[in-house]
């Protein structure tokens, strides 16, 4: 049974309000002088935070109902109907929902507010905040939507607004070129999406194909063709969710200005792969093995990142591969059934890695738009607050208790071990000593040692609007965690219990002491490891062998070009030369010329001098009159 | 007595279709063009006296009002014609050329 909610509606409604809005500001006085930036900043956060508080009141709703019966919806309109087919445009929320539309705002309307901010004199802002609250708007489209359809329009909405926000400064064109990437990278992951569905709906779409419909039926689906909609719809996941082998537009991401990579390229879209899994696990029910096999695809990602995070020097793609790694522990947590520690790192990730973001956004304006760590140092002294609130959010990452992502990421280790993957947890705990590692290789080469920066003496800490924001997200980043709080530790797993989405299986007390103690010990050698290097002084080092290969990425950015696009590029290029002008051309320039010489045979008719019409005229009236005659006389 | 006017007659509309075709002045065709009128004329005059009615009479006078209104329009029409070009070559006003 559903509950109606009216609150849905308007909270889908006001950001897109807003980036209508906004749009329509900035056409009106781009001509002019244009509005400033922060007056663009103050009217894009509204939409935000009043989305905020509606969904506070849309879990105040919730809570109200019984337990077991946690579903609320709001049908909009008949969407198209095609034969017997109804398919009903509607927004529906479940616990998993709420929790999702709760970040998604918060973060959300924090980086607006630190925007205002970042973007102070900006002359394109009114673009920004337009496409920002325009993905806000599709976010919770695509969290909210009552069916994979309305969530596939979110899921292209967010894709959309990322591409234009990645390419916001399109003055430069590599910074056009990775926008184009993230595009057509995700085009390729949605092609697998839209099979998947295509191939759920011709399965058991034909009552309806609401995630209420599908779930009562799935039990119908026959293995093999679970674990094809299953992978197929990974492979949509895997686009926007940047694993492997589609990762490779997220670190071009960073190109686009900071709050987006903080809450597009971090907290909230590309933790959709992930909603998703979670939002589909009825059909990831019926099958194991997909589930494992996405559980290997993401620790085999969170180990690719953590390696390659450990060898960068920009301090954003530092931040961009841990990103990639820690969705990765995602996968790993919804792959292999555990929903609930996989959707709990989503939100833990949310704040600590938005505060990162944010904090390095600091740091970058500080500096004047210097990204690389090898020019920074000693910045502790300069930038107070962002270096406490950036070591608060490096503590949750690196998985130092009892900050947020010490509980999460041990979860999702615990879920390996007890399904009997102790091998992916090896690997687990192996990326999280990485991830204690590079996380400190960041905060000690920017923010200790001594400075490299040529105006060291000039960087003064950013505007209060940015800092607010940090020190909120801090204090999210120290107490997302307690909210799932295992039993082992005096918890009661309240948001476990709360979401609801898998049986509740007996604490595997054993099993969490081992996963503590391994991730404490991996995660203190870490930032020993850290420690010993880069203090006092770190020193710009030249990377050989491994690390330099690693330095490189692997060349799967050259590999990818080699093997995909230039033949692609290749195959264009010689059909622009052959096809194109001989095939597709050839007989339309044919038609072109019979036209063209059957024209000119007829115009010679018309001379143009007055005589040779009266000859027609003569010969013709000369030839009507014999007819007639003919037809009289004879 | 009648077949000699309707020879003259056709005489005279061929002589007029001639002109019109051969001549390049544009004031000659015009006379040709009378002349071509004044052929028809002179038919239907002959096919009344033939057949003792009056509908060729009436026809002949209505030609020649006709006529008289045509000749009055088609000459402005060449004045203007002269004033544009300068010339009454009829070869100079080819507009129509395809």
């Amino acid at each position: 049974m559903m509950h109606h909610s009216a609150l849905l509606l308007p909270m889908v409604i006001l950001p897109l309000a807003g980036a209508f809005v906004l749009g329509v500001l900035r056409l009106a006085t781009v001509r002019e002088r244009g509005m400033a930036a922060h007056h663009f900043g103050i009217i894009a956060a509204f939409g935000p935070i009043l989305s905020f508080l509606l969904a506070l009141g849309l879990l105040v709703q919730i809570n109200g109902l019984p337990g077991h019966d946690r579903v609320l919806s709001q049908s909009l309109y008949q969407w198209f109907a095609v034969g017997e087919m109804r398919v009903n445009f509607g927004l529906m929320a479940d616990p998993l929902a709420v929790l999702m539309v709760l970040f998604v705002t918060f973060v959300g309307s924090l980086i607006h507010i630190y925007s205002i901010g970042y973007m102070k004199g900006d002359p394109n802002a009114g673009a920004f905040f337009a496409y920002l609250n325009l993905f806000l708007g599709a976010m919770l489209i695509l969290v909210l939507g009552s069916g994979p359809l309305v969530m596939f329009v979110g899921w292209e909405g967010v894709g959309l607004c990322s591409y234009l926000l990645i390419s916001y400064y399109n003055d430069d064109r590599a910074n056009v070129a990775a926008g184009n990437k993230a595009f057509i990278v995700n085009r390729i992951g949605d092609l697998g999406f839209i099979l998947g569905l295509a191939l759920l709906f011709w399965a058991i779409g034909d009552t309806g194909f609401d995630y209420a419909d599908l779930r009562e039926r799935a039990p119908e689906l026959t293995p093999l063709l679970a674990l094809t909609v299953g992978l197929l719809l990974f492979i949509g996941a895997t686009g926007k969710s940047a694993q492997l082998p589609l990762y490779v537009w997220l670190p071009d991401a960073m190109a686009g200005p900071t709050p987006v990579s903080a809450l597009i390229h971090a907290a909230t879209m590309v933790t959709a792969g992930v909603y998703m899994v979670a939002r589909f696990s009825f059909l990831y029910m019926q099958s194991v093995p997909a589930g494992v096999i996405i559980a290997w695809v993401g620790i085999l990602t969170a180990l690719l990142g953590a390696i390659f995070g450990m060898f960068q020097r920009d301090i954003k793609k530092i931040l961009a591969y841990s990103t990639i790694s820690q969705l990765g522990y995602m996968f790993v947590g919804v792959g292999l059934a555990a929903y609930s520690a996989g959707i709990f790192h989503v939100f833990t990730h949310a704040f600590f890695k938005a505060l990162l973001f944010l904090g390095a956004g600091s740091v970058i304006t500080a500096l004047h738009h210097q990204q690389d760590i090898w020019r920074m140092g000693g910045l502790k002294k300069r930038l107070p607050i962002t270096y406490v609130t950036m070591l608060i959010g490096a503590l949750a990452l690196a998985g130092v208790p009892p900050l947020a992502g010490f509980f999460s990421k041990d979860e999702i280790l615990v879920a390996a071990l007890a399904t009997g993957h102790p091998v992916i947890w090896l690997l687990g705990i192996l990326v999280a000593g990485m991830t204690a590692y590079y996380t400190f290789r960041l905060i000690f080469v920017v923010f200790h040692g001594t400075p490299r920066d040529a105006h060291y003496e000039e960087v003064t800490e950013s505007l209060r609007v940015m800092t607010i924001p940090l020190m909120i997200l801090a204090a999210g980043a120290v107490l997302a965690g307690f909210i799932n709080l295992p039993p082992i530790l005096g918890g009661h797993q309240l948001l476990s219990h709360w979401l609801g989405l898998e049986a509740h299986h007996s604490p595997h007390i054993k099993l969490e002491l081992l996963t503590i103690l391994a991730s404490l010990t991996v995660c203190a050698v870490g930032i020993g490891i850290a420690y010993r290097r880069f203090i006092p002084t770190a020193v710009e080092p030249v990377y050989h062998g491994f690390a330099r290969f690693a330095e490189a990425k692997f060349h799967v950015d050259e590999l990818y070009d080699s093997l995909f696009v230039q033949p692609l590029l290749g195959a264009g290029a010689a059909i622009r030369r052959v096809v194109e002008p001989r095939i597709v051309d050839g007989p339309v320039q044919a038609v072109v010329w019979l036209y063209r010489a059957g024209a000119d045979a007829v115009s010679a008719v018309q001379s143009g001098y007055v005589r040779v019409y009266a000859i027609y005229m003569v010969v013709g009236v000369g030839l009507l009159s014999f007819a007639v005659y003919r037809l009289l006389v004879g | 007595m009648i077949e000699h006017a309707l020879y003259l007659s056709v005489a005279l509309f061929c002589l007029g279709v001639l002109g019109v075709i051969t001549r390049r002045n544009v004031f000659v065709v015009f006379m040709a063009i009378e002349l071509m009128l004044n052929g028809a004329n002179l038919g239907f005059i002959a096919f009344a006296r033939l057949h003792e009615s009056m509908d060729g009479h009436v026809l002949a006078l209505l030609v020649m009002a006709v006529a008289a209104a045509e000749a009055a329009l088609a000459l402005a029409v060449i004045i203007l014609l002269h004033k544009h070009k300068g010339k009454l070559d009829t070869n100079v006003f080819n507009l129509l050329r395809g």
